[in-house]
């Protein structure tokens, strides 16, 4: 393999790791409010910033990997929980990676917010088709409510990290080729 | 935070608040219907009486079993044998029940009650 396929490769593992972490550190954390499946989505960081360095596909990539161990890692593989993630995940990489290419008017923040709304849409999708039953849907305000707020911080925490990057280049190493 | 993003964050709001009120908003001009809870009652495998347990109404009436007639009272959401005339008496020790499932049994008398309705939840797991 050549020297830049491997440094993209070793990059895109510290990425995946990284997203486990989080994914792993965050179903630790309990949040006081009595809305179950309302996350901080702190792994949703990572995905948008391998979005943002390496596009598309390795995103998708890392964000689905990153459900796939996390799950695993907290003992809940293949259980319902884990279906709504992968849902939820999917749809967020797909939307916030269709943002970040196609339009230029949103900031982190903005692509930030439709991911997190895009995910929590995914899950109660999933959900819809899991209980096959629609009522499930009268939770969407709540975990629209929900979502902007935790999509609003992910977005805030990127957008001061690649203004960081502007001026100090810590991430110069991720696309060095 | 550019300008599309704030259209964007003012658009959710907006969607959030919108569908807080659409689907709030119908279910307290349209309540759901209440739980209702009935008791269905047989004897002989034959439906006899099938009565709503309603809160606040008190009522008691008569079976025919096999073995004579017993007695059946409900008050409320409640519902349980006051007499029988077998000689075990499980099912007026079974006492009051009340919730979608629940059931009286007389063997020798031959009769079942048995709540219906709409269950409600028994507890909720994150």
């Amino acid at each position: 393999m050549k020297a830049a396929g491997t440094r993209r490769l070793v990059f895109l593992a510290l990425l995946v790791a990284m997203a486990t972490a989080l994914h792993v550190v965050e179903g630790m954390l309990s949040i006081p409010l009595p809305i179950p499946g309302a996350k901080l989505g702190l792994a949703n960081i990572i995905t948008l910033l391998t979005l943002y360095l390496y596009g598309f596909r390795a995103g998708l990539k890392v964000s689905l990997m990153r459900v796939v161990l996390g799950s695993l890692i907290g003992g809940m593989f293949l259980s319902p929980g884990f279906l709504l993630a992968l849902t939820g995940a999917l749809f967020s990489t797909v939307v916030m990676a269709v943002l970040l290419k196609h339009t230029s008017c949103f900031s982190m923040i903005g692509i930030s917010l439709a991911g997190a709304v895009g995910h929590n849409l995914g899950q109660l999708l999933a959900a819809c088709l899991l209980l096959q039953s629609s009522a499930i849907f009268y939770y969407l305000p709540v975990l629209l409510i929900a979502g902007i707020p935790t999509g609003f911080i992910t977005g805030f925490l990127l957008n001061s990290l690649i203004a960081h990057d502007k001026k100090s280049g810590i991430l110069r190493d991720f696309l060095r080729a | 935070m550019t300008r599309g993003d704030k259209f964007l964050l003012a658009g959710l709001l907006l969607i959030a608040l919108l569908s807080v009120a659409v689907l709030y908003g119908r279910l307290s001009f349209f309540p759901a219907k209440t739980e209702s809870v009935q008791a269905v009652i047989t004897a002989q495998g034959k439906l006899v009486r099938k009565i709503e347990l309603v809160e606040g109404v008190k009522s008691s009436f008569v079976i025919r079993g096999l073995g004579g007639p017993s007695t059946v009272e409900t008050d409320g959401a409640r519902i349980r044998m006051l007499e029988a005339p077998c000689s075990g008496q499980i099912c007026v020790k079974e006492g009051w029940i009340g919730h979608p499932g629940q059931t009286i049994v007389c063997i020798p008398g031959e009769i079942l009650i048995r709540i219906e309705g709409t269950a409600a939840v028994d507890a909720v797991t994150r």
